[in-house]
């Protein structure tokens, strides 16, 4: 197992929760004919779903903070409400520092267009300057692996290429806040190898990981503190072995 | 424990903690802090213009010049149907240049608000995945339009040279409030259709016939003068009121005035047939395009608003 790094005694918050709700609601039909015909009662036909309920959590610099949970617990909610992509329906959340998302690789890829120019497109909806990104052009096509066809439209890639490009975009931010859910086991080994260690690279360099994983080896391995969420509560907060144990009790209740 | 983890965190520690929008902000400052980050991401909006054209014409082997069969079909159309058969012609001088002067301001319009409607839509994959600004899709659907309306515009001053017209005199400056009216206009709408379509996706159709509907509320095929001279809408009746009141409709007489109106070959037969030159566009064409200019302002200014609202909830909706 590798060795922990140590983290800075004063470290600032780089996130920091109060009071974090979310709440879907979920209707259950659409069409203006059954919207008619149930007018009034409309309340009856909407569900609510409270995924994620009063959360107030406080992340570090330089923290990996695994997030575990069953299915369905507000694990990839909560990433997406870290990441500014969902908005929460009650409650603050405040963070600072540049973010990046390992949400889902190659999101933003256009198929028609060549790797190249992907590349320049993707890093700047990730925030990249154009600046920014010609001084990682090549940086990203090494990591990537890709070579010659770089020149290619991506929707010929195969789609071990496709991802390892976009994890080359992604990681090539240099985020503050790494936000990852679920997509480390992409390529083959030796990728994944090559990925592990640029997350163990950004860890050294202070950057702070939220990472949602099924895989307790993957957490053991990585995280120096696990949260636990149950149906959007957080029933653990802490380090990485007790939390461990306490998903399995609540598996097994 | 590493240098590097010790200045970010001291860079970090230097940084204020910034509250990521819980509900749609104070209505102005909620604004400035908007156009600042759209500014910031300007960079991105190029590439996504530049995207949505080139996704336009992918794989035809004419690629762009299609942005100019299309209206020069119209034109040909319109011209020999209405102008030859149904005789329009014969009350409006140099009838090709007053259609394809009409056709390419509403082409502007009408491709504003069927390309940006769908926009929030079709990158749905971002939207569930990244944050960004989310306005960037429409404002691209916008930016690809005006390009649009540039190479269309390029065309007809080729033809007014080819029938004879200078093509610059005072009356040219209508061309830039007409351009600025439909820009305005079209950029709010995008915005409020584009985000509705999200929660409704009946406004993808509604446009598709609105549009179809609009194309006949505004003077492009036939002439100003045929309305204000009729007897059902004709100069004094509500129902001519209320034609004036659409910012398009001043728009697309405003551009004609820019373009058409001005011609030599066009004073010239109109004053053969005795039609006095104002009868073309309304008396007070000024002050309602400074009017439709202020309005559409403010119209822009709530549309955004109503799209901050709405767009928390994207993510989730599509």
């Amino acid at each position: 197992m590798a060795a922990k790094i140590p983290v800075l005694k004063d470290a600032p918050l780089v996130i920091r929760m109060a009071g974090l709700s979310k709440r879907f609601v979920i209707r259950k039909e659409k069409s203006l004919k059954e919207r008619i015909v149930n007018f009034g009662r409309s309340n009856k036909h909407k569900d609510d779903f409270l995924a994620l309920h009063d959360l107030n959590l406080e992340i570090h610099a330089g923290q990996t903070v695994g997030l575990i949970g069953h299915n369905g617990s507000g694990k990839s909610t909560l990433l997406k409400v870290i990441g500014g992509i969902i908005r929460p329906t009650t409650g603050v959340i405040q963070r600072r520092g540049q973010i990046a998302a390992l949400l889902e690789l190659g999101a933003g890829f256009h198929p028609d267009l060549t790797g190249r120019e992907n590349i320049f497109m993707n890093g700047s909806i990730l925030g990249l300057t154009r600046k920014q990104l010609a001084g990682k052009f090549d940086e990203i096509v090494e990591f990537s692996g890709i070579g010659e066809f770089i020149e290619t439209q991506v929707k010929f890639y195969s789609s071990g290429m496709y991802v390892r490009l976009a994890f080359a975009i992604a990681v090539s931010v240099d985020p503050d806040i790494l936000l990852v859910d679920e997509v480390l086991a992409v390529g083959d080994e030796a990728f994944q190898q090559k990925c592990m260690n640029k997350i163990r690279q950004f860890q050294q360099e202070g950057c702070t990981i939220v990472l949602v994983s099924h895989s307790a080896e993957q957490i053991r391995e990585m995280c120096d503190r696990v949260i636990v969420l149950d149906h959007g509560n957080v029933i653990f907060d802490g380090n990485t072995e007790n939390g461990l144990s306490a998903l399995s009790t609540s598996f097994e209740e | 424990m590493t240098d590097i983890a010790r200045q970010r965190a001291e860079r970090l520690a230097a940084q204020p903690l910034i509250t990521l929008a819980s509900g749609p902000g104070g209505f102005f400052r909620g604004t400035i802090n908007d156009l600042r980050e759209l500014w910031k991401r300007r960079e991105l909006q190029g590439i996504l213009v530049r995207r949505e054209l080139k996704n336009r014409y992918k794989d035809s082997a004419l690629g762009f010049l299609w942005t100019l069969i299309k209206p020069i079909t119209m034109l040909l159309v319109y011209y020999f149907a209405l102008g030859q058969i149904l005789g329009a012609s014969r009350n409006t001088p140099e009838y090709a240049i007053f259609v394809f002067a009409g056709l390419t301001i509403w082409g502007l319009y009408a491709d504003i608000l069927t390309s940006s409607t769908m926009s929030i839509l079709q990158n749905a994959a971002l939207i569930k995945k990244v944050y960004m600004p989310r306005e960037v899709f429409p404002l691209a659907s916008v930016g690809s339009a005006l390009l649009n309306f540039c190479i269309q515009f390029g065309v007809l001053l080729v033809a007014m040279i080819v029938f004879g017209q200078v093509p610059v005199n005072w009356d040219s400056l209508y061309i830039i409030p007409a351009v600025l009216v439909v820009a305005i206009f079209g950029t709010a709408l995008a915005l409020v259709l584009s985000a509705l379509n999200v929660y409704l996706r009946d406004v993808q159709y509604l446009v598709d016939v609105m549009v179809v509907l609009l194309f006949w509320a505004s003077p492009v095929v036939y002439a100003f003068r045929s309305v204000a001279g009729s007897d059902a809408a004709g100069v004094g009746t509500w129902l001519y009121q209320l034609y004036l009141l659409n910012p398009i409709t001043i728009a697309v007489v405003a551009f004609q005035r820019g373009t058409w109106l001005h011609g030599h070959g066009v004073e010239t037969s109109l004053a053969k047939s005795h039609i006095p030159l104002s009868h073309n566009y309304p008396a007070d064409l000024d002050l309602r395009l400074i009017i439709a200019i202020v309005v559409g302002l403010v119209f822009l200014w709530f549309a955004h608003r109503l799209f901050t609202r709405l767009q928390g909830n994207f993510a989730q909706e599509i």
